[in-house]
């Protein structure tokens, strides 16, 4: 019975995106059955996962069935409750979004469900083989939400060259994991970290031949430099909450599969993969920032931002080679840039569905005389994102960088330091339109409904936001869980892998 | 009085100016609430300054765990030198709210008020991730403060402001962040307050001189020494002034104390050897200023300069390596915020009534308007150093400190003050004095709320001025405390 449990996310979810197909096939469902289907399911997931949480566990339910290529414990948990409420909170934020865009049927919310059923198997799985699949499953879905609106043949176009660019660079996985099948004679994780250990010089050659296609694949799927080429048209063409989902929660998922197979299997060889890191850094930082200054288009620079904050994440990947206890920083930046994005994002696509206008920098001007809440919300989540105190941008920043330090990188995190202090150009220049410019009259709204679930759903992101980064120790009088409680629970994750 | 009061003190502006920021209250019940809440700070700061025994060292200290995993703490707490600063901030602020009384917006006090969380914060902060927490913190409603209130090209300049701030700022972190990580390898924990700092060992020659530099920039640029200096001129012509205000009274002030009180404690070698440096920047900047503000035709960017060469001089002070030196330094920051301070203020109102754009537009303000010439007149001999105000006493203290720190150098900062006295009164006489060539100037004088706002910094500006001992005791045995147990050079007086 106890391993049933462990499957119940999954399953809820499973049978949330079946059954958001077939009534799909009836007329009489309108979008808001749509979306509170999805939300019921979601929360249903949710609650379980949350349940499993707090002991460390690391199960292999009914072993027969599945061979030990899907593993349950505390780090899948942790990574499976993420996505579960990164897709929830998508789901939420863009109601109001979902409403105003005609083309959002109730495909769109099974295809979602799809996509989330195949990041949790990616959280889950522990061999290589099932990692490619739930990852196609997962991309797939993807592919499909980016085209979604037909007609726009800039929605097309993105998703073609998702399409074409993700399938030839899956293939690179799948070939990875043959040289690697081929020399170690196993694709399961463990087995592969058995043969690593247990071999060394020339017998290791294959696998990291094999491990850098891997990696090719995984700097493709986190659009890391040299494989970021794709992003900024395939964001800009995608629909604003696809474009969210894909910086955020699908992020997350990809990473949850290689923080894994670092940890587990490929640690001990990081000093074949660190030098390459060292400069895709580098180049991720300067490409991502480059980028970024130079848009005019709000989308476009977040999503320029994206891999920015991607090259933070690699400061923190390349740091685990030094210690391997650092993961838990990885992890919380993943949360606190899961949390941020969503909110950025979301925030652009609920204006965007009343003032269909609001595209480039200009067009954000005088935003908070108009709309006060929402500009200081956006403040807040841009803050997050140029990692100013007070948020939790700040905390994740703070650990990535100490423990980029604290493994002798120093000179890699000033390269970091650098990059923060140019994103302060693009995310301030974005503030100082919102509040010191009065608004032109071709982007006034009227009757702007504020009674709107995304509109509550901004104000917790950005509580959530503020919490992150001030704690409940800074405000004695609140009776709120502290900041530690994440680091704590991030570590229970990374013990369940049981590495020492 | 308990240790919670400090605390208190930090977190009520901020509260405040969250509670107004979801009211629908009307600017006057803002403003009036903002006033108030300043004048109950100043009632507790006041009841602390009584309370405060100058040897006892580090006081009412609250120490409570914030991110543990990391030990970094809610550590704050008050020794002589902070204190005195606190004194400063706590009068300065509500005096200036009665000169900025009218024509204000909402989001204007509620900004002032989360400054003073900031500036407060970062005073009284003992854990350094908590100082730049802030650090930070305060510099934000000045960025909104700037881009919505200011004139000219307001966003270039907020833009620029902010860039350059946190750029230093961001060296800083890495700075704290290398410290850390340096104290953890060599004691096993984590820890981010400052005296733990102190305690570390390990970091290599070139280390600290890199780590020191990384410091003196972050704080340089807040001061702002030569030649990280280039921000202000924009911003205090485009800024409003109350931004102005905080910024050259209250802002710059922090990155002088915190000059004292990271730098020295933490790099006591690198300090001594590079004080001869210091002192010459600090000299060089002084002149160099003076200079360029004698050259100004914009009064605001005269008064720029002007502030920017008093605090080069602060700066020069500091790196003295004596009491002389360092209690001048002190004393002139407290002299220095006050005189600005007013001075600034002053010309904001001379702004909002006459709309004037340079000193040669202004003129025969001295007869439509005698109160308002004889405070301006009283707070730019304070400026100067005239002997029977603060900054004679401050002054001379720095040039004793320089002469014995270095004899040539003393020769060349005493003759400085020159250059001075010759910007301001010739500002003075061509801005204030001289009778307009056609019609009379229109300009209102200074109103009763303003002169009794106005009152305390003109007894203090005389009072410190002939009587300095009272106000030099509180904070002498820290000074004393700095040089003799951390700098280990005795003290010569």
């Amino acid at each position: 019975m106890t391993e049933f449990l462990y499957l119940v996310p999954l399953i809820t979810v499973l049978v949330g995106a079946l059954v958001l197909m077939f009534m799909s096939m009836y007329d009489k469902f309108t979008l808001k059955h749509f979306i509170t289907t999805t939300s019921i399911f979601l929360i249903i997931a949710l609650g379980f996962s949350v349940a499993e949480f707090g002991d460390l566990f690391s199960a292999k339910p009914y072993n027969e069935l599945f061979n030990n290529a899907l593993v349950f414990d505390t780090y899948a948990n942790f990574f499976g409750v993420l996505l579960i409420f990164g897709t929830l909170l998508i789901v939420l934020i863009g109601e109001h979004y979902f409403y105003d865009h005609s083309y959002f049927k109730g495909e769109f919310f099974s295809v979602l469900m799809f996509a989330l059923f195949g990041m949790m198997l990616i959280a889950n799985s522990n061999e290589l083989i099932t990692a490619y699949i739930s990852l196609e499953i997962a991309s797939f879905a993807i592919y499909i939400l980016v085209g979604f609106q037909s007609e726009d043949a800039k929605r097309v176009e993105a998703m073609f060259k998702y399409l074409v660019l993700g399938s030839f660079i899956g293939s690179f996985f799948l070939l990875g994991t043959v040289l690697i099948y081929g020399v170690s004679g196993s694709t399961n994780l463990n087995d592969i970290s058995t043969y690593i250990t247990t071999h060394s010089g020339s017998d290791l050659n294959l696998i990291y031949i094999g491990i850098t296609l891997l990696l090719f694949t995984f700097l493709f799927k986190i659009a890391a430099f040299p494989f970021q080429s794709w992003v900024l048209d395939v964001y800009r063409g995608a629909p604003m909450l696809v474009t969210a989902y894909m910086a955020s929660t699908f992020k997350v998922a990809i990473f949850s599969l290689f923080l894994r197979a670092y940890l587990q299997t490929f640690s001990t060889i990081q000093n074949f993969w660190d030098p390459i890191l060292y400069v895709l850094i580098i180049f991720t930082l300067a490409y991502g920032t480059w980028i970024a200054i130079t848009q005019k288009i709000i989308k476009r620079m977040l999503a320029a931002s994206s891999i920015v904050h991607t090259g933070y994440i690699l400061l923190g990947f390349i740091s685990l080679g030094q210690n391997i206890d650092n993961a838990y920083a990885i992890m919380f930046y993943l949360i606190s840039y899961l949390l941020t994005a969503i909110g950025a994002f979301g925030l652009i696509s609920h204006i965007i569905s009343e003032t269909k206008v609001r595209v480039t920098y200009e067009d954000f001007k005088g935003l908070a005389h108009e709309r006060p809440f929402l500009a200081a919300a956006m403040t807040i989540f841009l803050f997050s994102l140029a990692g100013i105190p007070s948020t939790i941008g700040f905390i994740g920043k703070f650990y990535i960088f100490t423990e980029a330090i604290n493994s002798g990188y120093a000179s890699l995190t000033i390269v970091a330091i650098i990059a923060t202090i140019i994103s302060v150009y693009y995310y301030f220049r974005l503030i100082a339109m919102m509040y010191f410019y009065p608004a032109s009259d071709a982007c006034t709204s009227e009757g702007f409904d504020d009674k709107r679930i995304s509109t509550y759903i901004v104000a917790f992101l950005a509580a959530l936001v503020v919490w992150g980064g001030i704690g409940s120790a800074i405000v004695f009088f609140i009776p709120a869980p502290n900041i530690d409680a994440i680091i704590e629970v991030s570590k229970l994750a990374i013990e369940s892998l049981f590495l020492k | 009085m308990s240790a919670e009061s400090l605390s208190f003190i930090i977190f009520l502006p901020a509260i405040v100016a969250f509670g107004l920021m979801i009211t629908t209250a009307n600017v006057e019940a803002v403003r009036n609430i903002a006033f108030l809440t300043t004048t109950v700070i100043l009632a507790l700061v006041l009841k602390i300054y009584i309370n405060f025994d100058p040897n006892a060292g580090m006081q009412f200290v609250t120490n409570a765990p914030w991110i543990q995993t990391y030990g970094i703490n809610y550590y704050i707490g008050v020794d002589g030198f902070s204190l005195t600063i606190l004194m400063l901030i706590a009068i300065l602020i509500p005096t200036s709210y009665l000169l900025l009384w009218e024509g204000r917006t909402k989001g204007y006090w509620i900004n002032m008020l989360l400054v003073q969380t900031g500036v407060t914060g970062a005073l009284l902060s003992l854990d350094v991730i908590l100082f730049y927490f802030f650090w930070e913190v305060m510099l934000l409603p000045v960025f909104l403060m700037i881009g919505i209130d200011g004139f000219g090209d307001k966003v270039f300049t907020t833009i620029k402001v902010t860039i350059y701030t946190m750029a230093g700022s961001l060296l800083m972190f890495i700075g704290i962040i290398y410290l850390g990580v340096t104290f953890y390898n060599e004691f096993g924990f984590w820890s981010f307050q400052y005296n733990d700092f102190t305690k570390i060992t390990t970091l290599s020659y070139h280390e600290q001189v890199y780590l020191f530099l990384t410091f003196v920039i972050a704080f340089g640029i807040k001061i702002p020494i030569f030649p990280l200096h280039t921000w202000i001129m924009d911003t205090y012509k485009n800024a409003p002034t109350g931004a102005v205000f905080l910024l050259s009274s209250i802002m710059a002030k922090l990155g002088v104390y915190a000059i004292v009180r990271f730098m020295i404690p933490i790099f006591p070698e690198i300090y001594i050897e590079y004080s001869t440096w210091f002192v010459f920047i600090g000299l060089f900047g002084l002149v160099y200023f003076g200079i360029a503000a004698l050259m100004q035709n914009d009064i605001k960017r005269m008064f720029a300069y002007s502030s920017a060469s008093h605090l080069s001089f602060i700066a020069a002070g500091i790196f003295s390596l004596n009491a002389y030196g360092i209690n001048g330094a002190l004393y002139l920051i407290i002299a220095h915020a006050i005189a600005t301070g007013a001075l600034f203020l002053l010309v904001g109102v001379l702004h909002d009534e006459s709309k004037f754009k340079t000193i040669s537009d202004l003129g025969g303000i001295a007869k439509v308007a005698p109160i308002f010439t004889f405070i301006f007149a009283i707070m730019l001999f304070a400026n100067i150093g005239l002997p029977g105000t603060n900054g004679f006493v401050s002054e001379l203290l720095i040039i004793f400190g320089i002469y014995e720190f270095n004899h040539t150098l003393g020769y060349i900062s005493a003759l400085t003050v020159i250059i001075g006295a010759s910007y301001m009164l010739w500002m003075f006489q061509r801005a204030i004095l001289q009778d307009r060539v056609g019609e009379p100037r229109k300009m209102r004088d200074l109103k009763i709320k303003e002169i009794i706002g106005l009152a305390p910094w003109i007894i203090l500006v005389f009072l410190m001025g002939v009587y300095p001992e009272p106000f030099i005791d509180k904070f002498e045995p820290t000074v004393t405390h700095f040089l003799n147990d951390i700098l280990k050079i005795g003290v010569m007086r």
